[in-house]
């Protein structure tokens, strides 16, 4: 019923919302929905929209973080590749290199712990001049997730 | 840095728990002896360490509709798989280790919950409740509600009201043959393996592998009809509403419908 369209080759969502816990629910969702157009069961489509809330929430957490945060979803016959990156920084000096606290910082690495267990392919780059930048994959049917 | 300070020797004494612990665990698996006190001491105060972990981990899924308590129960069965099989040697924290295993044990549980066929179900409850709600609030404001209305009517939260109404309806289309178990080892059950079969008009339906090869006689529609109006007690008039199509042609197609399914299993 609900394959009436299949995914063309490549079909590209992007999203660009502000920088703020309130806005992250819209990744989810935005993300859900590709994944859906790929027909990812209920549980991957969960699995993925836990792992961006997760991404989300990293670049919010990182101290001097943008005004936005940019999603990019790309569906691929049986790949679904997402990028979530910190955008609008203001671009801190090294000498202004945020003062994560270590409470935060391991915070944010569990987050990565747990993405990493709920998407086939996880990598990210963070730095104090760029912020988060984090590039995730979740292929169709792989088991043991 | 105070903190750091903190964090660097809580590191190294959970290092230092470990290999006490590991070295008496080795020990104890090459011989039948039973474990001194001291031995579950140890590992209670490993599990007691990393409790954090594991609530971090559970509240993450908290919002599937089970009680977080019963998560952080089989959360800290995961934690407890994770301490009696990690090793220094591996050269990886035992955080990075024992994440997988916290959340398979957790999502293993969802599964056994049947959970995967519950999500589309609530949403789909939700997804009438606000259609409901809705027109019920329309006559008593005067005006379309909000959705911060809606929420507050439902008692749900404004996010999930937005997700019942945009996905409650595609999950309302899926296929009967739409998996609904993730086990990799099993046979995949369907939607359709899930169907209730005692329901007054499916009486002959009693063999579930009848029912499945039954399905396969019906067009997707039919099976949409069948599927609502026994498994989710939806009435005609909601599903020809749903569908886009007067009860009258519902009825017809339920009928016929009914027809082939009693067919297939007279034969």
């Amino acid at each position: 019923m609900n394959a009436a369209v299949e995914p063309s080759d490549k079909e590209l969502v992007e999203l660009r919302i502000p920088s703020r816990p309130e806005w992250v629910a819209l990744a989810r969702l935005a993300a859900a929905t590709v994944a859906n157009r790929l027909h990812f069961s209920i549980e991957e489509i969960e699995d993925v929209k836990l792992a961006v809330a997760e991404a989300c929430t990293a670049v919010i957490q990182h101290e001097g973080h943008g005004e936005f945060i940019d999603l990019t979803c790309e569906a691929l016959s049986d790949l679904l590749r997402i990028r979530v990156r910190d955008s609008g920084r203001h671009g801190l000096q090294r000498s202004e290199a945020p003062n994560m606290n270590f409470d935060e910082a391991r915070i944010a690495g569990l987050g990565v712990f747990l993405i990493r267990t709920l998407m086939d392919e996880v990598s990210y780059d963070v730095s104090p001049q760029t912020g988060t930048d984090l590039l995730m994959a979740k292929r169709l049917g792989v088991p043991g997730h | 840095m105070q903190e750091r300070e903190q964090a660097r020797r809580d590191r190294k004494r959970t290092r230092a728990l470990f290999e006490r612990f590991i070295e008496r665990r080795k020990r104890y698996a090459q011989s039948d002896q039973t474990p001194e006190p001291e031995y579950e001491g140890l590992r209670e105060e490993l599990v007691v360490v990393h409790l954090n972990l594991v609530r971090f981990l559970a509240v993450r899924f908290a919002n599937r509709g089970e009680p977080l308590d019963d998560l952080v129960q089989v959360g800290t069965v995961g934690l407890l798989k994770a301490i009696d099989r990690f090793d220094l040697d591996r050269g990886v924290e035992f955080t990075t280790y024992a994440t997988p295993t916290i959340v398979g044990e957790i999502k293993r549980y969802f599964r056994d919950k049947g959970w995967a066929v519950k999500v589309p179900r609530r949403l789909q409850e939700l997804n009438l409740a606000v259609n409901r709600a809705s027109d019920k609030l329309a006559i008593s404001l005067g005006r379309s509600p909000t959705v911060t209305e809606l929420a507050q009517h439902l008692q749900a939260g404004e996010d999930e009201i937005l997700e019942a109404q945009e996905l409650g309806q595609a999950y309302n289309l899926l296929s009967l043959d739409s998996e609904v178990s993730g086990e990799a080892d099993k046979k995949s059950q369907t939607l359709a393996d899930t169907v209730g079969v005692a329901d007054a008009g499916l009486e002959l339906l009693e063999d579930r592998a009848n029912l499945e090869q039954a399905f396969g006689v019906l067009s997707g529609r039919e099976r949409v009809i069948i599927y609502l109006r026994f498994y989710e007690s939806v009435s005609q008039t909601e599903i020809a509403k749903r569908l886009n199509v007067s009860q009258m042609h519902v009825s017809r197609l339920q009928a016929k419908a009914l027809e082939k399914l009693r067919a297939v299993l007279a034969d």
